[in-house]
Order: structure tokens, then sequence, then C-alpha cells
């Protein structure tokens, strides 16, 4: 199958449902080939964006471009865009091979051909031995796949996956998140996935948009987002993080001191318009952690706290510490195999927590 | 529903369905049992056994004018029911006409107002319009109260269609009208069926509106089957009675086998 993708670009995307905004000005451009998610929390706005380039939703304001061509005014049935629901949406009254064929038949293929680029459709996500089949007697994820199928099989120009694995239980989700993108990378097919997911994200997306409330709040690769979030939101929504408040104390070239609330200080490779009060973020697997040796340490980046709680999560050991002055700080050590939590650390003992420079993030406080 | 029951909870299900299988099927029986009685008058319990009476109303002309008729009646309003009710549902359930809700309440009151008040109205209606021909006058009543049926049972239908599929037809390459026949449509004919079988079984066995406007030439058969049994009460009359019942079963058996009434019926 080859597939011609094109380009996708929202430019100034708006809809408002009477005073409230559910898309509020979305602005990105995602190239040919490429494999965007949408993540947010619940009501951000993923689901209309997605279903406006679908021309299911009209839109208030704004443009979206396919390969460089406004479609708002295309109908629906015209845009040739191929989209997967998080409840399928096969047809129930048809055979997995009618449902395949569906589309072509639309755009009134030949029955030779169209039988021939349905079997490679459903060769494609391994069930053209089903093709008889009516679609209630498929698995969740086997339905899952012959909705790829029939959505691949019209060639779209764009792929929109609205949760498309949401139905699904955890191990079978994630072999269908590392088939589908080995799908849409073999396919070079230009695809928007919306997940409330951030794993789902990470594994899929070669960029993820972070949308809140409407708004576009960071774009970037899954690395750019975790390493270098903007926002507290950001930060927090992608991974787990520790927010450390404190005000900037001075600055050499690349580097900015800041002091924190309760006496510590921490330096951050400097950042533009960094002044006043800032907030940094830490993530809890860059701390490394040791029972306090009785030397008290000046350097910036290190803290003494106190170990409240220690949670043992198979991979890794949360650490839950108590700095001097109350703030809380979250730290993650790597089990070595076999190893349970470091014998070394329990409950109550005094410790000592350090990082590096790098580690360090400002982010804003929103 | 694959759910077993059992124990006293059984009895109790098992018990109640049987009394209202008697109570619904018992008349049914009282009548079907006085057409093959042997005795000169209806009484219960029949006596004797004859095949008299059906041979003797097979051949009257009056049932079979009015058994015609009223057939040819049921079949036209149900068909007009459905033209007019599939586009209304329609309209009702996926376009954003205003005052939808006022307006399936317009529709739908047919089913609220008494039927023999409908039909005083209507007469006065038609004579205030001087239309007199009574078979175009039956027709417009009978299709006034079986439209409210088809409306019904299709809105119905409609609101569990799962409506991803209409939009992945759409994505998929079909315009409004190809989703319609090829996606809404196969989903929605159970509704559909069952609500033409209710339209056709309203307008069978109506009364109340066929009273006020049938006249001397236009007579359904419940107005005959009145008028027979004021003169005469022996058991053709039963015998018309199981021949009606007989077409209500048998529209049922032929909408099961078309379109599968009981998923319709979520039986
Ligand atoms: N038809 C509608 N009328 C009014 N408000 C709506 C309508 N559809 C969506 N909204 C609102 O728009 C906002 C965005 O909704 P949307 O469905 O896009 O969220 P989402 O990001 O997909 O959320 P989720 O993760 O829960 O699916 C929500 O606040 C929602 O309440
Ligand atoms: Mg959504």
């Amino acid at each position: 199958m080859e597939i011609k993708s094109a380009d996708l670009a929202l430019s100034g995307l708006t809809k408002t449902y009477g005073h409230s905004l559910a898309v509020d000005n979305v602005t990105v451009r995602i190239g040919t080939g490429e494999m965007v998610a949408l993540l947010g929390p619940s009501g951000c706005g993923k689901t209309t964006t997605l279903r406006m380039i679908a021309g299911l939703i009209e839109p208030s304001g704004g443009d979206i471009l396919i390969g460089g061509r406004s479609i708002v005014n295309v109908p629906v049935h015209k845009r040739n865009i191929g989209m997967l629901f998080q409840s399928y949406a096969l047809f129930p009254h048809l055979s997995v091979g009618q449902n395949v064929a569906f589309g072509l038949e639309m755009r009134g293929v030949r029955k030779a051909e169209a039988a021939r680029r349905v079997t490679d459709a459903l060769t494609l996500v391994q069930l053209d031995h089903l093709a008889e089949r009516l679609p209630t007697a498929l698995s969740g994820g086997q339905q899952q796949r012959v909705a790829l199928a029939r959505a691949l099989v019209i060639e779209p120009s764009v792929m929109l996956l609205d949760e498309p694995l949401g139905a699904l239980d955890k191990s079978l989700r994630e072999s269908m998140q590392v088939e589908l993108r080995q799908l849409q990378q073999r396919l070079g097919i230009t695809t928007v996935i919306v997940t409330h997911d951030q794993e789902e994200a990470l594994t899929l997306a070669d960029r993820i948009v972070i949308m809140r409330a409407g708004k576009l709040e960071q774009i970037g690769t899954p690395q750019e987002i975790y390493s270098r979030p903007v926002s507290r939101f950001v930060a927090g929504f992608i991974g787990a993080s520790n927010f450390l408040r404190g005000h900037v104390a001075g600055s050499d070239g690349g580097t900015t001191l800041v002091a924190l609330q309760g006496g510590a200080r921490v330096t951050v490779p400097t950042q533009a318009g960094a002044s006043g009060e800032v907030m940094v973020a830490l993530r809890p697997e860059a701390i490394q952690v040791q029972p306090f040796a009785g030397q008290n340490d000046a350097a910036p980046n290190t803290t003494q706290a106190t170990i409240e709680q220690i949670i043992y999560r198979g991979s890794l050991t949360h650490l839950y510490l108590r700095l001097d002055d109350g703030a809380p700080l979250l730290a993650f050590h790597q089990n070595r195999a076999g190893e349970r939590a470091p014998a070394e650390l329990s409950p109550g003992g005094r410790v000592v927590a350090r990082w590096t420079e790098e580690n360090n993030h400002l982010v804003a406080d929103r | 529903m694959g759910g077993r029951l059992s124990g006293g909870t059984a009895w109790l299900v098992y018990g109640i369905t049987a009394c209202v299988m008697v109570f619904v099927m018992a008349p049914l029986l009282v009548a079907i049992s006085i057409s093959f009685s042997a005795a000169p008058f209806a009484s219960f319990p029949p006596q004797g056994f004859t095949f008299d009476w059906y041979r003797q109303v097979l051949v009257d002309p009056d049932f079979i004018d009015a058994f015609s008729f009223s057939i040819g009646l049921a079949l036209a309003s149900t068909v007009t029911s459905v033209a007019l009710g599939l586009p209304a549902a329609l309209a009702l359930q996926r376009s954003n006409i205003p005052a939808a809700s006022v307006m399936q309440g317009v529709l739908l009151s047919p089913l609220i107002f008494p039927v023999l008040i409908t039909g005083l109205a209507l007469l006065q209606f038609y004579s205030a319009a001087n239309m007199q021909q009574a078979v175009v006058n039956l027709y417009i009543g009978h299709t006034l109260v079986t439209l409210p049926y088809v409306v019904r049972t299709v809105t119905a239908s409609l609101q569990l269609v799962d409506r991803s599929l209409e939009e992945a037809a759409r994505t998929l390459g079909a315009d409004r009208w190809r989703t319609f026949r090829r996606v809404t449509i196969p989903q929605i004919a159970p509704g559909v069926a069952a609500g033409a079988l209710f339209a056709f079984m309203v307008s069978l066995d109506n009364y109340p509106i066929s009273m006020w406007l049938s006249d001397a030439r236009a007579v359904p058969l419940p107005i005959l089957l009145f008028q027979r049994m004021s003169s005469v009460f022996d058991p053709s009359i039963a015998a018309m009675a199981s021949l009606m019942i007989l077409v209500g079963a048998a529209a049922v058996v032929v909408l099961e086998r078309l379109v599968g009434l009981r998923r319709a019926m979520g039986i």
C-alpha cells in the first residue's frame, strides 16, 4: 500500500459554544508523515479539535489546511480523511471485508481492484483470514484493527485517531501502540492522535501538543516536553516533577543561582527573562539520596531531608522526602535486578538529596 | 436476556407471566373456539364442531368487502405513516431544527387525545371543508392516528444508533444520503418494521375513528362486526374476529422473518 500523505496546518483554529471557548486559537503545523499527539486533561478541547479537522464540527474561526489547501468549506465526505473512533464504529450489519470495502465503494473503485485492496489492507493488520466474519464476532483489539484497515484502505491524506485504544486493556493497548506506530511510520501517513494517556503520547508521537482549557500550552518532541516543560502544568502532566520555589539570587554567564525558600540553593542553566520569584522543576529520577553522614554540605543542588515514606514500585522505589522547611521532595531510586529498596534507607531517617545543575529547569508557575 | 432465574424468584416470574398470558390470550381463545361452535348463537362453551361459519363468512360479500377494505386501508395508512414518519423522525433526531420537541409533541399528540374525540373533530372538519369522500376521509383519519406510532418507534431506534457509525461512514466518503441508506436504515430497520406493524394493527382494528367517518359504501371490518353484532349474534361474528386475529398474527410472523422484530422490540 502506497499512501500519498500531505501536511496539515491548523491556523488560529477556534470553536466557541455559546460563551465558552472549547478550542481557543490553536495554531500548529504537522509535517507530512509526522505523528502528533494531542494530549491534555479531560475537556481541554482535544476531541473538538480533531472533529473540526475531520469536518464533523464546524469551526467558529481559523483555518485548516491539508497540503496547503484550505478545507474548511469541503464537506466531510470529500476530505479524504481516515478516522478511528474510540468505539471502533464498525458497521454491525456488514462483514469485516464489507466494512473495509465501504470507503472504496463510495469512491466507485471497481470490484476486482477493491477486493484486492481490501485483502491488502486486512493483511496489513493481520486479519485477512477473518474477512467473512461479522464485527460482533471479533475481540476489541481485532475490531480496532479492522477499523484501522478500513481507514487506511482509502489512502487518506491524514489519519485522525480519537483515543483509539482507550477501550482496550493495558497489555493489548501497549502492543497495539507499537503496531500502530510501525504501520504509521512504514506508510508515512500524517497522523493526529488524541489521548489523555501520557505514556501513549510518549510512545507514539513524533511531537506532542499539550492542550489546556482549549489553548495550546506547548508543542515539542517527547524529549523536549519532558526535559524542558514551559510550565508547571506541563511538567506535572508528563511524568512526575518536583517544584521548588525561590528567587533569583545572582547570575554568572551560563548559570543562574536560585535561593530556595527553605535556605538551600540551586543552580539553573540560564533561561531568558529569569528574575525575581521563580519556580524550578526537578524530575524525581534526577535526585540521588544517601544517608546523612554528619557533615554539613553547603554546595548548591544539595539539601538535607527526612524520609517520610518508601514505596516499592517494581523497577523504581519512590522515596517521599520532607525538607526542613516542610516542603515535600519526591525522589525515584532505580532498583537493580532482584534488589528491593536501598537497604540503608528507612522511614524517619536523615538523608542528603543531591542532583546536578542540568536537571534544574525554570518553569512558569501556571 | 441471557440470565437464568432460579428458585422462588423463578416461580414467581413464571407464575406472573402465565397469568398475563392467560389474561391476554383467554378472550382470543374464547372467540376462536366459538367460531367453530355448531350452536346457532354465540355462546361459551362452544357446542359441537363445524367449519360452517367460516364457509358462510368467506362467501359473504359484505364481509369480503369490509375485510379487503380494512386491509387496504391499513396498508395505505401504514405506508403513508412510514413515508411521513421516517423523514419526520429523522429531522427531529438528526438536524438542529428549531422547536424540535414542540414539533415532536404535536406529531405524537394523537396518541394522547381520546381517539373518539379526534374522530368527531375530523368529522366536523370534513363537513366544514365539504369533503364527502368517505374513503379519503378514513384514509386521512387512520393515517393521523397511525403516524405517531411510526414516529415514536423510529425516533427511539434512531436514538439507539451509535452516531459514530454515521460519522465513520461520512469520513469514508459517503454523503448524507448514502450514509442514511447504507448505514442508518439498516440500523433502524427493525424499529421501522415495529412502527409499521403497530400502525397496521392500529388501523386494522380501529373503531372510534371509522365510526364517525364511514358511510354505507366504505365499511371497515370493525364497523361491520359491530353492525352484525347488534342484529344477530351468531358464531359467524367469532369467525370474522378469528380471521382478523389471523391477519394480525400473520403480519407479526412476516415482519419477524423480514427484519427480526424481536430485535426491534428488545426481546
Ligand atoms: N456540543 C457541545 N456544546 C457545548 N459544549 C461542548 C460541546 N461539545 C464539547 N463542549 C465543551 O467543549 C470542551 C472541550 O470538549 P472536548 O470534547 O473537545 O474535550 P476533550 O479534550 O476531548 O476531553 P476528553 O478527554 O474528556 O475526551 C468541554 O468543556 C466541553 O464541555
Ligand atoms: Mg475527547
